[in-house]
């Protein structure tokens, strides 16, 4: 009787544990499932957030309505303003702003595109300001082609566009590292440049003076200790002064105007 | 048996609040350097400023060090949370950030060509907590 007793509560042990270990396993790959689903939820909204972040900039020059409206804009800008190579301004305007910079530094564009505009639009419009570019590579990782690009923009400055080119290349900036700098990039940027005769800028590229300033503009600004971009000094009777922030504000151009002229 | 897997899953949930802790210091620390007029330019040193400076430093207008900071504060409250749908969370999250750090990472190597150890830091702690948190999920108890 015992025994019988004994071999019942046995069995029902048995089928208890066997219960438990299948539950145990059931729980275990419905775990398993939750974690597949987790995965591919998660690789789905990282998906989403690397297509975000890669749609910062573009590949090639824009074509259309957009690049209409960003040269015109451009030409507005800079229209009945005297340039000579990397001079916007008169020369005659008792305050020079030089400006370090990288056509591929996203920093260099963010300046080119917030407050430098007001500037030229006041300042260097009415002759109390002239700027001066001056080419340092930063952000650019390749020697050849930032001499390449920056020779584009100089070749341009043989034919007073300077400017214009430098702020087409800004507008229409790529998106880093995606060697977006090539022949055809260049050449549709001089192309969207009312009134510069193209195959002269082609010829001018070809000029090796422009590759030397390229790099004495580099090796200088590397003497005076600069190494980052933009870099911006204003320099005036009264001294030479540098904003404080790295993309400075308008009213810190101003004030910085000020403080030198 | 249970009380043995109790107890190893408060070292986890220890561990992974720890790992949490050090997290919102250097993604804290990162959002200060974006925020706190420290300039931050292009320079040709290829470490952390110029990986700041990149335009994969930001995500839609938002720098990715605070995205990062908001998943290390989310990963601490949800593992303060019992439940099964907590610890689901915990690993989404966890699992989130692990692969967008991977991505970041991939973007330091391979197209802006330089090396933010903090940002390293933050990616490793990222890895980290995606493997704990997901033991976490497969070995918990039913009850908690």
């Amino acid at each position: 009787m015992s025994s019988r007793k004994q071999q019942r509560e046995e069995a029902r042990a048995k089928r208890l544990a066997e219960e438990q270990a299948r539950a145990e396993q059931e729980r275990r790959q419905r775990r398993l499932r939750m974690l597949g689903g987790i995965a591919v939820g998660a690789v789905a909204v990282v998906a989403v957030l690397i297509a975000i972040s890669s749609s910062g900039g573009t590949s090639s020059v824009p074509t259309g309505a957009q690049a209409k409206k960003t040269a015109a804009s451009v030409e507005t800008l800079l229209s009945g303003i005297p340039q000579n190579g990397t001079r916007l301004g008169s020369p005659n305007a008792p305050v020079t702003m030089y400006y370090y910079g990288d056509l591929e530094c996203p920093i260099c564009k963010d300046f080119s595109l917030s407050s430098l505009p007001q500037l030229i639009q006041n300042e260097v419009r009415a002759g109390k300001v002239q700027v001066v570019y001056r080419s340092l590579q930063t952000a650019t990782h390749d020697p050849a082609t930032f001499s390449t690009q920056q020779v584009a923009a100089l070749a341009a400055g043989q034919q007073q566009k300077f400017w214009n080119y430098t702020e087409l290349f800004y507008n229409q900036q790529g998106t880093e590292g995606t060697n977006y700098v090539t022949g055809a990039y260049l050449a549709a940027l001089a192309r969207q440049i009312p009134g510069l005769n193209v195959s002269s800028w082609s010829t001018a590229r070809n000029n090796s003076a422009l590759a030397v300033q390229v790099q004495q503009e580099g090796q200088q600004a590397t003497a005076q200790g600069f190494n980052a971009t933009p870099t911006l000094i204003f320099q005036g009777p009264k001294g030479k002064v540098q904003p404080p922030d790295a993309v400075p504000p308008y009213s810190e151009l101003q004030a910085a105007v000020k403080q030198v002229g | 048996m249970r009380a043995l897997r109790r107890e190893s899953d408060g070292w986890l949930t220890s561990a992974i609040a720890i790992l949490c802790l050090i997290g919102i210091a250097v993604a804290g620390y990162l959002t200060y350097v974006h925020y706190a007029g420290i300039k931050v330019l292009c320079i040709s040193s290829g470490g952390c400023e110029t990986v700041q400076s990149s335009s994969y430093a930001k995500l839609a207008g938002i720098p990715v060090a605070v995205l990062g900071l908001l998943g290390y504060i989310t990963i601490l409250i949800l593992i303060s949370i019992r439940g099964e749908t907590a610890r689901m969370a915990t690993c989404a999250v966890a699992i989130i950030g692990f692969l967008f750090s991977a991505y970041l990472t991939y973007r330091e190597l391979f197209t802006i060509k330089a090396i933010c150890q903090w940002c390293v830091s933050s990616a490793v702690l990222m890895t980290i907590l995606a493997v704990l948190t997901t033991v976490r999920l497969l070995r918990a108890d039913p009850s908690g």
